[in-house]
């Protein structure tokens, strides 16, 4: 068994219409043990910028920690927000570091830029990044939200349109994975605020 | 000096592909890619793997393509003494079965292939069967294997079993609309998974027999 | 007939390329075997092909473990139960099937109806228990034509097992309960590859058992009602499926009485969350 299947889980960006939806799923669990039903894996970085993570549950929490951090410290130095550029750079790097023992995270970043042009992005674990047009998914159920999104994402959706999309993805997809699901979360960036809801799923 | 050689028999080898079923009310859809791979290497782009069989049931074979077309022989051979000993053909659910005892019978040395198989049932019913490669085998409305199962089954629990669909009606699809997901379904597929492509072939099972499509998929 | 068990090909392997199945010459009667040969020599024993090889059993072992490079996956994970009561025996099972962390199917029927008055259920390799269970059902069908009486539990069972434990050590993975009433009463017998067989009153068997023993061993007791007893069941499954990530789908519950078994229900585990979600809960202690 591979450490990145250790805790299970499911993440997943999508591109809109001057919008960009981030989902995951809340398990949290090791190997076939379901521990928790509520664990946070997308975080927000700023008020247009979530970041998920998938990947081994320790790292997931030391990461998210250390990219709030250097967040805040970006914001105190150069007294400005962070773009989502920026942020995938600084969590490239900051994986990078650590090239040669590194962590056991593949991250997700979703955000608007400062023009509320649509930005989305993800990368292996030691920071190589990808920025697709259309959308990114990681963990477990990888290969079912690939299916899924290929499906059902069309160019141009409207804020409303992309979470029934993306929900939709996430809660099919994990519903062929054994070790993710029991319930899904849903942050659909726009530049009015980001719109948050979480999904009642199967709890098997 | 040189570490140690390991030898092993190694009998087995993935050809790619992937394949899938869907029942409808009269009727029932199987199909197929048609790229023969082995690795990195596209070995042929047209090599069907799904097989139109004499009683009018359809089936679709994946993983390694010479078992799949050692199978596929053992059957007609068995299709035939059956018509031999009781003068008529055999029907899809016997079929079923029989294939899960002859995938069975080669349990400790097993077929690399995973099997799904369509056809209609003795009241005219689609049906369709899924196996793995000793012989466990499920009926069920829709199903599909190979190397892009796993992209391809989510899609179809969605838009065929109407899953996290709570306020749409369930009933099973009509033929039309089957046929555009199954296109929808390969077309995606050939999107992510290197294993499928070229071509699409689609086996159209109805009380009046066999009718086959051939569709176009990306080639890179 | 071939009736000797060959396993000459584990001392001189390639000598033999079919092995036949024939384990079971003790189990039947001598009047049964020779009614056996009157049937068509295909369905009389069955055959099984081995690559002719050094070691076709480390072949199957290796051919299906991870490391193998074109591994066959069987399917795994499963929850099933079934417990003597003062009204017969209740079994349950979930429906998931996994290859790996991929749920293959959410749909599969484990228990296993062998006839109208036994049952098996379905755990570890899931062709191994459903051909093996199908077969069983085929000779009790024999033997109750040769002795004009149906065959009693005890018996059924240990034919399993013995069938079973001709091939023990190749990598054939069962863990079955096997149910009925019969003459004595209502029985119940856990049978498993490795040529097990125990009689009890309660088993729970596969990979969310433990979750299930814990609702089960807290809400048993002999004397339960049948709707009482149908609804313990039921909630050790559902809740094994909530922690164990390879159990899963639906709740099928069969309840074995005195004039056969009879299907109870087959219920979504995911309507059953929000119904038990839905209950009262006794609150902490201060």
């Amino acid at each position: 068994m591979s450490i990145m299947e250790y805790n299970g889980g499911a993440i997943i960006a999508m591109k809109g219409k001057g919008c960009v939806a981030i989902a995951a799923d809340r398990r949290f669990g090791v190997q076939a043990l379901t521990l928790g039903t509520d664990f946070q894996k997308v975080f927000p970085a700023t008020d247009k910028i979530y970041f998920g993570l998938a990947g081994l549950a320790t790292d997931v929490q030391t990461l998210s920690e250390k990219f709030r951090m250097k967040v805040d410290m970006y914001h105190l130095r150069e007294e400005r927000e962070i773009t989502p550029k920026t942020f995938a750079h600084m969590v490239s790097s900051t994986l990078y570091e650590k090239r040669f023992g590194g962590y056991f995270c593949f991250p997700t970043i979703a955000g608007l830029d400062a023009k509320n042009e649509p930005y989305i992005c993800n990368m292996d674990g030691i920071g190589c990044i990808t920025t697709p047009n259309d959308f990114v998914v990681s963990g477990t159920a990888e290969n079912q939200l690939y299916g899924m999104c290929e499906a059902l994402w069309e160019p141009d959706l409207e804020p409303e349109d992309l979470f029934e999309t993306i929900s939709q993805a996430l809660m099919n997809g994990v519903d062929r994975d054994a070790i993710s699901g029991w319930g899904g979360i849903v942050h659909v960036i726009t530049p009015e605020g980001v719109i948050t809801r979480t999904l009642k799923g199967r709890m098997d | 000096m040189g570490g140690n050689i390991e030898h092993r028999f190694s009998p087995y080898t993935d050809n790619g592909g992937t394949t899938l079923a869907i029942a409808g009310e009269d009727f029932c859809v199987v199909a197929g890619d048609t790229r023969q791979s082995e690795g990195y290497l596209i070995n042929a782009r047209y090599s069907p793997k799904v097989y139109h069989l004499k009683n009018n049931a359809v089936l679709a074979t994946g993983g390694m393509h010479a078992d799949g077309v050692a199978l596929v022989k053992r059957i007609g051979q068995n299709l035939d003494w059956y018509v031999h000993k009781h003068e008529k053909q055999m029907s899809a659910p016997a079929l079923a079965q029989m294939l899960s005892t002859i995938l069975y019978s080669k349990r400790f040395f097993p077929y690399y292939v995973w099997n799904t198989l369509g056809g209609l049932d003795e009241n005219g019913k689609g049906c369709v069967f899924s196996y793995d490669p000793v012989g466990n085998f499920e009926k069920q409305h829709w199903s599909c294997s190979g190397s892009a199962g796993h992209l391809i089954q989510p899609f179809l629990d969605n838009q065929i079993g109407h899953k996290h669909q709570s306020n749409v009606e369930h009933h099973l699809l009509p033929l039309d609309q089957v046929l555009k997901i199954v296109k929808d379904a390969f077309n995606g597929a050939t999107e992510r998974d290197i294993y499928t492509g070229d071509f699409v072939e689609i086996f159209i099972i109805t009380k009046d027999g066999v009718t086959v499509q051939k569709h176009d998929l990306k080639k890179d | 007939m071939e009736t000797t068990a060959t396993l000459r090909f584990l001392d001189a392997p390639a000598s033999i390329a079919a092995f036949k199945h024939a384990a079971s010459e003790d189990d039947i009667e001598a009047t049964a075997s020779a009614c056996v040969d009157m049937a068509p020599r295909e369905f009389a024993h069955p055959t099984f092909d081995i690559p002719a090889i050094n070691n076709p059993v480390e072949f199957l072992k290796h051919q299906t473990s991870v490391d193998a490079k074109n591994r066959i996956k069987i399917q795994h994970g499963t929850t099933t139960l079934a417990f003597k009561f003062n009204h017969g025996v209740i079994v349950a099972v979930d429906s998931r099937a996994t290859g790996g962390s991929y749920i293959a199917s959410q749909t599969v029927k484990k228990v296993i109806e062998i006839n109208p008055y036994l049952l098996g259920t379905m755990a570890g390799g899931a062709a191994d228990c459903s051909y093996w269970e199908r077969e069983l059902g085929r000779r009790c069908r024999i033997y109750e034509l040769n002795n004009k009486e149906r065959i009693s539990v005890a018996a059924a069972s240990k034919l399993l097992a013995n069938m079973v434990y001709a091939y023990k050590g190749m990598g054939l993975s069962m863990g079955t309960m096997v149910t009925g009433w019969d003459k004595t009463g209502p029985q119940l017998y856990y049978v498993d590859s490795d040529g097990q067989r125990l009689k009890a009153d309660l088993f729970s068997v596969g990979s969310g058992s433990t979750y299930a023993y814990g609702v089960l061993d807290a809400g048993y007791k002999p004397d339960l009602t049948p709707a009482e007893a149908i609804d313990l069941a039921r909630r050790s499954i559902f809740y094994a499926t909530y922690r164990d990530a390879y159990s899963g789908g639906f709740v099928s519950i069969y309840h074995v009485k005195e004039d056969g078994w009879e299907f109870i229900s087959r219920t979504d585990v995911n309507d059953l969350y929000y119904q038990y979600a839905a209950e009262p809960k006794p609150s902490l202690a201060a």
